[in-house]
């Protein structure tokens, strides 16, 4: 008893100080690609051919990603894509005129629906709430009703099964309400696709606000589309984008 | 003659008519000129009690003149009336909806030998009550509980139908047996005079030995008939079985005479002088509350439960007598009167709130199909007057203000808290342990109504019945409506109704209760009798006179003051807590529409996403009163038997069957005894019998006489 007292006094802070101060604990994020300007056509055309879900495409000679198809296998880097190890990969879509209130800020419900996916982008979910990233101290929490929720955040690519109630949980929120796709599948279905058993991402069947790419997209990705919808993007210390941008991790 | 007499006299008359010509016309209009008749009968029943009531119409008529005992009289007296009043409410309700609930027996059975049994039932009803000697009294209760068992009898194709109404009769007959030999032996000691106001006389020195033996005949044998355990068995028995308009009378209306019979025999022509036999009252009472109320939040059959909770109801109200003749026999008189002018009172609201809900319990029956709650649900939509008529019985019997379950259920308790007054320990702990059996009675009938209401007629259907169900006739409805006024006003008015039960219950409370628990904040503001000054003052600061000038009443505020060693005020008002709740609802639908400039969305309610919600989903009744059957194992004494059928050698079971017996505990515990204790003694004397040998029997004979030869010798 004794024991487990003083080493609960002995032991260090473990919550990481996101987003204000630089997370650099390794391996937080996988990274990804990004558009590579490439010398001749026969490499380009390679890593083109080599994607397997067919997220680069050629604009002339600059191989361009579909940050919601990328899987992140790491074969495109050993044909001569660049890889970025950043986790700023959350994009606002949609309703550009409606931004959250104040209101919101410090005190946003969450609620979480699976519609079919393999459950990664789950788990990383899962970790925000858990002591490292700790997204509490941040002012969000998961509601387990949607009465309560100003925000659905939506994975997987919207099976037949989970149609229906994903509507209906969409319907069950009052206003004013968000939608957020986590994960490649929930952007454009990636390797499940629109198909006789699913539907190819979460904007077919509802409006979705914010889409955070990846498969699945690490913790500090889903935080930063957090922060990017309350528009809290600017917590982070400039000094710390920095060190991101030139690739120090 | 008086006023009240001849008003009862019309009755009967228009009884006798209704009865004539039901038995000449046909099925179909028996129904029609049964409600026209009963009810008209009904309303000069009300006349009558209310002119009783008033107290300014003495009167007695003077009918055959017997040998030896007297003159056989009938009169009115302001306690009749009391008794009147609520038997006048009930049966009109029960009278106009069987318009509409007859027709459901009109193809199976003769309807026109129902209505004239139901009419001549209120006939003998009426009569009890202006019995004024001994004899008449007996003759009036025996006729009334021979009519009332062949309604009972209505369906008597099914075997537990005929035994119900077997049991039903038995049980009242032993009760009315008990209760002849205690009547004829105090007419015996008051020197063969069978009056009412002669038998008082005869009993002024009888020792307490003897008091206690007439008390415990009288009361017991009267308990049969108001349902207290331990002579409860019939009640649950005969009730569901009878037609619902019969159903509302038997509990709405007959179970009174057993509280008739209690008063006026017990508290006023022979007033206990020792604490002991209040005290038996109070126990039994408050054990009955319990155990009604237990085994109505168990039960799934609607009218099974109401007839339950009509033993709980009936526990309240002895439960007040009992307190009132400890109180009286202690020399508290203040204390006495209230908790007489309670039990009345609480008299009064269970006759309207159950009639009420049992004529609505037979409308549900009639056009849902089931009486099985598991079976039942979504009838708001259905049938929505008929549910919030429904809803107004059940917020009356859960005790909720501002109704009038509310003001009889907190006057009581009151009453117990002031068992601080009394001096002996035994009696506090007495009142202390019933007070708590009370409180619990109170919580759990809520749980009760509760379950009732919300599987009756909220959530989703749970069968066919229950989904194709219509609403309810007119009749029926316009019944309930008058029922559910009535509560209604018993609520609103306690201080109307309080000084007027006071008065007509003179010999009882000798006016004591009005000054104590309605405190005359309109009519004389500036302190009263009882009251100080300052005391009034502040009462008037926070709002006590509000409405002076509006409402012809003492006050609005019912009052119960503790004593001297704890003197606080403890205050209630149902009118002004009406009017608040009202103003606040008003207040919050208009701030709502009003303010509210966003748009309203309409959506379903959320269930979890699910596709397709059906009512295998929802709770069963049985399941909602589990926790209460679980907690209270032992009183229920349910068996659980398990039998399965096997096969491969005892490897897979292909069947389970499970059963669960239970015996009602009042079964257990009394009547199963005293009938093996009475067959045990039939065994032993059929040894008499010994080889069926001629000698055998002449010896008998031989030694019989030659001890009664002794005996007469000796003595």
């Amino acid at each position: 008893m004794l024991g487990w007292f003083l080493r609960g006094l002995t032991s260090p802070v473990r919550t990481t100080a996101y987003p204000h101060s630089v997370d650099t604990s390794p391996g937080n994020t996988p990274g990804r690609p990004v558009n590579t300007l490439f010398t001749n056509a026969d490499a380009a055309n390679a890593v083109v051919a080599a994607c397997p879900t067919q997220a680069i495409s050629l604009q002339q000679l600059t191989a361009e990603v579909a940050a919601g198809r990328c899987v992140h296998c790491g074969v495109c880097s050993e044909g001569g894509m660049h890889w970025q190890k950043d986790y700023r990969w959350a994009v606002r879509v949609g309703r550009p005129g409606k931004l959250m209130s104040k209101a919101f800020k410090s005190s946003l419900h969450i609620r979480l629906v699976d519609a079919g996916s393999c459950d990664a982008v789950i788990q990383e979910i899962k970790q925000l709430s858990k002591p490292y990233y700790n997204m509490h101290r941040l002012g969000f929490f998961i509601t387990p009703t949607p009465r309560h929720a100003d925000v659905l955040l939506v994975t997987g690519p919207v099976t037949g099964h989970m149609r229906l109630a994903l509507q209906k949980t969409y319907e069950a929120m009052p206003e004013p309400k968000w939608v957020v796709a986590v994960g490649g599948c929930a952007i454009s279905g990636c390797v499940f696709g629109p198909s006789f058993v699913s539907a190819g991402g979460v904007a077919d069947v509802l409006p979705v606000d914010v889409m955070v790419p990846g498969c699945p997209p690490p913790p500090l990705a889903i935080l930063h589309a957090l922060l990017l919808l309350t528009n809290r993007e600017d917590e982070l210390k400039p000094e710390a984008l920095q060190e991101v941008m030139r690739g120090k991790s | 003659m008086s006023y009240p007499l001849m008003l009862v006299l019309a009755a009967q008359i228009v009884l006798l008519a209704g009865m004539v010509l039901c038995g000449l016309l046909s099925s179909k209009d028996a129904r029609r000129v049964t409600a026209a008749f009963g009810g008209a009968a009904a309303a000069l029943g009300l006349l009558a009690a209310a002119l009783a009531i008033s107290g300014r119409y003495p009167g007695v008529l003077g009918l055959w003149r017997l040998p030896i005992l007297g003159q056989l009289r009938l009169s009115l007296d302001p306690v009749d009336g009391l008794f009147m009043l609520p038997l006048a409410i009930s049966f009109l309700g029960a009278f106009w909806s069987s318009g509409d609930y007859l027709r459901r027996y009109e193809g199976q059975f003769d309807t026109r030998t129902l209505g004239v049994l139901f009419l001549a039932l209120f006939g003998a009803c009426l009569l009890i009550l202006t019995a004024d000697d001994v004899v008449s009294f007996l003759i009036a209760w025996r006729l009334m509980s021979g009519l009332a068992t062949f309604p009972i009898i209505l369906e008597h194709r099914h075997d537990e139908n005929r035994r119900a109404a077997w049991l039903f009769l038995a049980m009242n007959e032993a009760g009315i047996i008990a209760v002849t030999v205690a009547l004829f032996w105090m007419v015996a000691l008051s020197g063969n005079h069978i009056g009412f106001n002669g038998l008082a006389n005869g009993l002024k020195f009888v020792d307490a030995p003897l008091h206690w033996v007439l008390f415990l005949i009288l009361f017991f044998g009267f308990s049969v008939k108001a349902g207290l355990v331990p002579m409860s068995s019939w009640l649950p028995t005969a009730h569901p079985v009878a037609p619902a308009s019969i159903s509302a009378i038997l509990s709405g209306a007959l179970l009174n005479f057993g509280i008739y019979g209690i008063l006026r025999f017990d508290a006023i022509i022979f007033p206990a002088q020792m604490v002991g036999p209040g005290l038996v009252v109070m126990m039994v009472g408050a054990v009955s509350a319990l155990i009604g109320i237990l085994y109505a939040s168990i039960e799934d059959d609607i009218k099974r439960m109401l007839a339950h909770s009509s033993i709980e109801n009936m526990g309240i109200i002895a439960a007040n007598i009992g307190m009132a003749m400890v109180f009286a026999s202690t020399g508290l008189p203040v204390l006495a009167a209230i908790a007489y002018v309670v039990a009345i009172y609480h008299m009064f609201n269970h006759s309207s709130y159950k009639t009420l809900l049992f004529i609505g319990a037979g409308a549900i029956d009639q056009h849902a199909g089931t009486r099985d709650l598991n079976l039942l649900g979504g009838l708001l939509r259905r049938m929505p007057v008929l549910a919030a008529l429904f809803l107004i019985g059940v917020l009356a019997i859960s005790a909720i203000p501002p109704l009038n379950g509310f003001v009889t259920e907190w006057l009581t308790l009151q009453n117990i808290l002031r068992s601080e007054q009394l001096a002996s320990r035994a009696s506090r702990v007495i009142f202390a342990l019933c007070g708590t059996g009370l409180a619990l009675t109170a919580a759990l009938a809520v749980t009760c109504f509760a379950k009732v209401y919300a599987m009756g007629f909220l959530g989703m259907p749970r069968s066919v019945g229950a989904a194709e169900a219509h609403e309810s006739g007119k009749s029926t409805r316009f019944a309930m409506v008058w029922l559910a006024i009535v509560c209604i006003a018993l609520g609103l008015g306690p201080t109307l109704l309080i000084p007027m039960i006071d008065r007509a219950a003179d010999g009882l409370t000798h006016r004591l209760a009005t000054t104590a628990l309605v405190p005359p904040f309109f009519t004389s503001p500036h302190g009263a009798r009882g009251f100080s000054a300052g005391f009034m003052h502040d009462f008037h600061n926070i709002g006590a006179g509000v409405g002076r000038h509006i409402i012809p009443a003492r006050g609005l505020v019912v009052l119960h003051q503790g004593g001297k060693s704890n003197p606080v005020v403890y205050a209630m008002s149902t009118f002004y807590l009406a009017i608040m709740l009202m103003g606040i609802i008003l207040v919050t639908w208009i701030l709502i529409r009003g303010l509210s400039r966003r748009n309203i969305r309409m959506a379903e309610p959320w269930a979890g996403g699910l596709r397709r919600l059906s009512s295998d989903m929802t709770y069963t009744a049985t399941g909602f009163s589990n926790p209460v059957r679980v907690i209270f194992k032992s009183i229920f004494g349910h068996e659980q038997r398990e039998n399965s059928r096997t096969a491969v050698e005892g490897h897979f079971r292909t069947a389970i069957q499970r059963t669960l017996d239970a015996d009602y505990i009042v079964d257990r515990l009394v009547l199963k005894p005293i009938a093996k204790a009475a067959r045990f003694a039939a065994c032993l004397l059929a040894k008499i019998h010994a080889l069926g040998v001629v000698n055998a029997y002449a010896a008998w004979l031989f030694l019989v006489l030659l001890a009664l030869l002794l005996i007469n010798r000796l003595w």
